[in-house]
């Protein structure tokens, strides 16, 4: 009830601010558009070659690409592409980064050391190398794509939840459960997990909008969700080869990719800055 | 010895076509050498080369071959024979052997003379399967070779050959320097219009005019200055600022985007085919109706279009026009028909799940690749088959390709406007050792069929012909689609007078400014 509580007051917080406000409300009718787009009389997958790069018109109001299939279309299926690999990868990246953060935060000594040497080696690698080099082990999948983009965000989930374990390890409310004989395990989950949850908040948004921005990059690589899997990095690669021809193609799916991924760190910025601010937590009802 | 004698057909046509070849190959397409210019003609490539050896027949040195060496016969864009190095070129009655005569007043660029002897270097090379490279299946069929004199050689057959595959193997072979046959790696040796000036790896090649070359008042140019540009758009944009004359290579697209601003686009005899290649050891397609199902299943017109932007030609055969083979018929015979694919579906006896059971392998390097593909899956589904595209990358790519680590795949296949055997050349056509069915070869029929037309003389070359056609597409292992163009120029309307290669490559010494 606290949380749902604490969720509300958040979005409430966000909505006060226009930045935030703008943002939140673009990213639900793109939720909305890839949720529903089953529903919508539209198919991403239909070629026309009689069509193929015809410029905007009534039938494709976006134009078509070179298979004559409708580019709005693809581009509402793309967005559910995106979202589903930046909430899988944003999965992955939590349920093995917050544990990684934890365990080294709380137990410090060898385990600290251990968890975060894998950290700095992980860090010290490019994101988009490495999530190249997983795809090549992996294969060419949109799971593959999930797992390279996730990992990459390992890093920045443990480095984030073990500073905030750090913090808190030593404050009183702490002590005094394991001072009432609570276990190590009911600290970490129970007791410091819940007081950082406003640190992983902004983490996931930022991690988002970064695994959006990962997904379409390898995709405008060649290394993305294989065709003909709608995705606004592989429109972007694809429309490149037909910028004379139909220079009309890459526009919408750069707006798309541009404006989700600014969406999602507005909104980030709008969290920290309200999580971060005393009394914008105290009014968000939040754990203090 | 074999005894030799003259065949005089031959003889007529390589005097004929010495004097019709001036037209065809020495002055190409409208102009006359006197009314054109030299100067530097500078060409956009999009790959640098990777070395000077004739027999590596590296696309990527297509843009050198014929600048730096030349024939010893050349064929004119209709694919007839013509004069070159070797000057008369006669058949044996048995067509056990061919004797050549040479020109006597050629010298390589180092200055040495070209005679018998220093052919018989190159020949070596091309025997040895070390050395002889992509040469080295050709001269297969040769036995031995003897010098009859300063510039006259006999080559002798393993068995009777077809006149078509004799001018093959000749217009193959482009003598080496015998001093530089060892360092082609880094220099070249060739009789050539033109002579190495400068090399800045991974930027730009340099040719300048042979001046002692042996074809009167050639090349025009003095200069050749290939420049590599990574990207094919940016090699467009050069063509269109002025920056240079021509790109030689360059993709379809573009060449139809400049033909229509103004810029001219030369479309060569020496086309690829496009072929859906089919693994016919793996389920379900060791099923025969299954794959001739393929053959109607194949949108040809829409391939054409959106992998070459109409540029290429829809063909049911692995044929361009200029081979003895090609039979226009199949193409219309075997036209997109979604119904005749659905009964030869049926009759196959596979479950809808059985028919879906594969991927269609992908490479994902090459955009033509990638959307002529989804083509061919939009195709299947409206019969009914639900496959998955396995898109890999470079190495990967070319691995799966040629060990047969695929159920399907599109691949293009050269040598088709030759001697029809000389299909057989590539991996998926290969009658032995192939590296995708592996031995013994799963289809005796074509193998019979191709050793039919290796030994058919007369009236039964024909027969042989149609034999195989219909065996290709009674198999079904490699479904032809299109056409389409390799080494594709796209040139300045200042420019004039080229030389269309019946292998496409770029051909230098005829091209002047107006």
């Amino acid at each position: 009830m606290n949380s749902l509580r604490f969720m509300l007051r958040t979005i409430r917080g966000l909505m006060a601010r226009p930045g935030p406000a703008l943002s939140l409300l673009y990213l639900t009718v793109v939720v909305l558009a890839a949720a529903l787009a089953e529903v919508l009389p539209i198919d991403p997958f239909s070629q026309d070659f009689v069509m193929m790069l015809e410029g905007p018109s009534a039938a494709h109001w976006f134009g078509a690409d070179e298979l004559g299939r409708d580019i709005l279309a693809r581009v509402i299926y793309g967005a559910r592409t995106s979202l589903v690999t930046a909430a899988g990868a944003v999965a992955i990246a939590g349920a093995i980064g917050i544990p990684m953060g934890l365990v080294a935060g709380f137990f410090g000594g060898w385990r600290d050391a251990v968890l975060m040497r894998i950290v700095d080696v992980m860090m010290a690698l490019p994101a988009i190398l490495f999530a190249m080099a997983l795809i090549a082990v992996f294969g060419r999948s949109q799971g593959a794509a999930l797992l390279a983009v996730g990992l990459t965000g390992v890093p920045g989930f443990a480095r984030i939840v073990r500073a905030q374990v750090l913090t808190l390890r030593r404050r009183d409310f702490v002590v005094a459960v394991e001072a009432f004989g609570g276990t190590s395990g009911y600290n970490m989950f129970r007791t410091i997990l819940p007081n950082s949850w406003s640190q992983i908040l902004v983490q996931v948004v930022v991690l988002s909008s970064v695994a959006i921005l990962l997904e379409a990059a390898l995709a405008f690589l060649g290394v993305g969700v294989p065709p003909p899997t709608p995705s606004w990095g592989e429109m972007l690669r694809t429309g490149k080869s037909y910028l004379y021809e139909a220079p009309y193609y890459a526009v919408l799916p750069g707006i798309a990719l541009t404006l989700t991924i600014l969406s999602f760190d507005t909104i980030g910025r709008g969290l920290a800055r309200i999580l971060e601010n005393p009394r914008d937590v105290a009014a968000a009802g939040g754990p203090t | 010895m074999t005894k030799l004698k003259t065949t005089r057909r031959l003889f007529m046509t390589a005097a004929t076509v010495s004097v019709v070849g001036l037209g065809q190959l020495g002055f190409g397409s409208s102009a006359w050498a006197a009314d054109l210019k030299g100067g530097t003609l500078r060409v956009a490539i999009t790959n640098d080369m990777t070395n000077y050896d004739p027999q590596q027949f590296s696309t990527v040195n297509f843009f050198l071959i014929k600048n730096l060496y030349d024939s010893l016969i050349e064929y004119s864009a209709e694919g007839e024979a013509m004069p070159s190095l070797a000057t008369e070129w006669t058949i044996a009655e048995d067509n056990t052997s061919v004797s050549l005569k040479l020109r006597d007043d050629v010298t390589f660029h180092s200055g040495t003379p070209f005679d018998a002897n220093a052919l018989t270097a190159t020949l070596e090379k091309a025997a040895d399967p070390e050395r002889g490279k992509n040469v080295y299946s050709t001269m297969s069929i040769v036995k031995d070779w003897t010098v009859d004199g300063d510039h006259a050689l006999t080559i002798s057959f393993i068995r009777p050959i077809p006149e078509r595959q004799i001018t093959d193997l000749l217009q193959f072979l482009l003598p080496i320097d015998p001093a530089a046959m060892d360092s082609l790696e880094t220099m070249e040796g060739g009789t050539g219009a033109f002579m190495l000036g400068e090399r800045q790896v991974g930027q730009s090649v340099t040719l300048v005019r042979n001046p002692n070359y042996w074809r009167a008042d050639q090349p025009i140019l003095d200069e050749l200055q290939f420049t590599i540009f990574s990207e094919d758009a940016a090699a467009a944009s050069a063509l269109e600022s002025g920056s240079v004359d021509l790109i030689y290579g360059g993709q379809s697209r573009s060449a139809v985007r400049l033909r229509n601003s103004g810029f001219n686009v030369l479309q060569g005899p020496g086309k690829l085919v496009q072929v859906f290649r089919i693994n016919s050891t793996k389920a379900p397609f060791d099923n025969k109706q299954y794959r001739q199902a393929f053959n109607y299943l194949m949108n040809r017109a829409a391939i054409l279009k959106v992998g070459y932007a109409g540029l290429g030609e829809v063909t049911a055969l692995p044929w361009a026009p200029a081979n003895p083979a090609f039979d226009a018929s199949y193409t219309e015979k075997y036209a997109y028909n979604i119904d005749k694919a659905k009964e030869l579906l049926a009759a196959s006896g596979l479950s809808a799940e059985e028919m879906s059971n594969w991927k269609l392998l992908v490479n994902g390097s090459d955009e033509a690749s990638t959307a002529i593909s989804q083509v061919v899956q939009g195709s299947l589904k409206d019969a009914g088959i639900d496959i998955e595209l396995d898109v890999r990358q470079g190495a990967e790519f070319i691995d799966a390709l040629l060990t047969g680590g695929f159920h399907a795949v599109f691949g293009g296949v050269g040598n088709v406007q030759k001697f029809p055997s000389r299909v057989a050349t590539n991996s998926i056509y290969r009658t032995a050792k192939n590296p995708v069915f592996g031995d013994p070869h799963p289809h005796p029929a074509y193998v019979e069929a191709i050793a039919k037309v290796d030994s058919s003389f007369g009236e039964d070359v024909q027969p042989a012909y149609d034999n195989l056609n219909a065996v290709l597409v009674d198999e079904a292992f490699a479904i032809p689609t299109n056409s389409y163009e390799t080494g594709l120029i796209v040139a300045s309307p200042k420019l004039d007078g080229f030389t269309l290669d019946i292998d496409n490559l770029f051909v230098g010494r005829t091209v002047g400014f107006k």
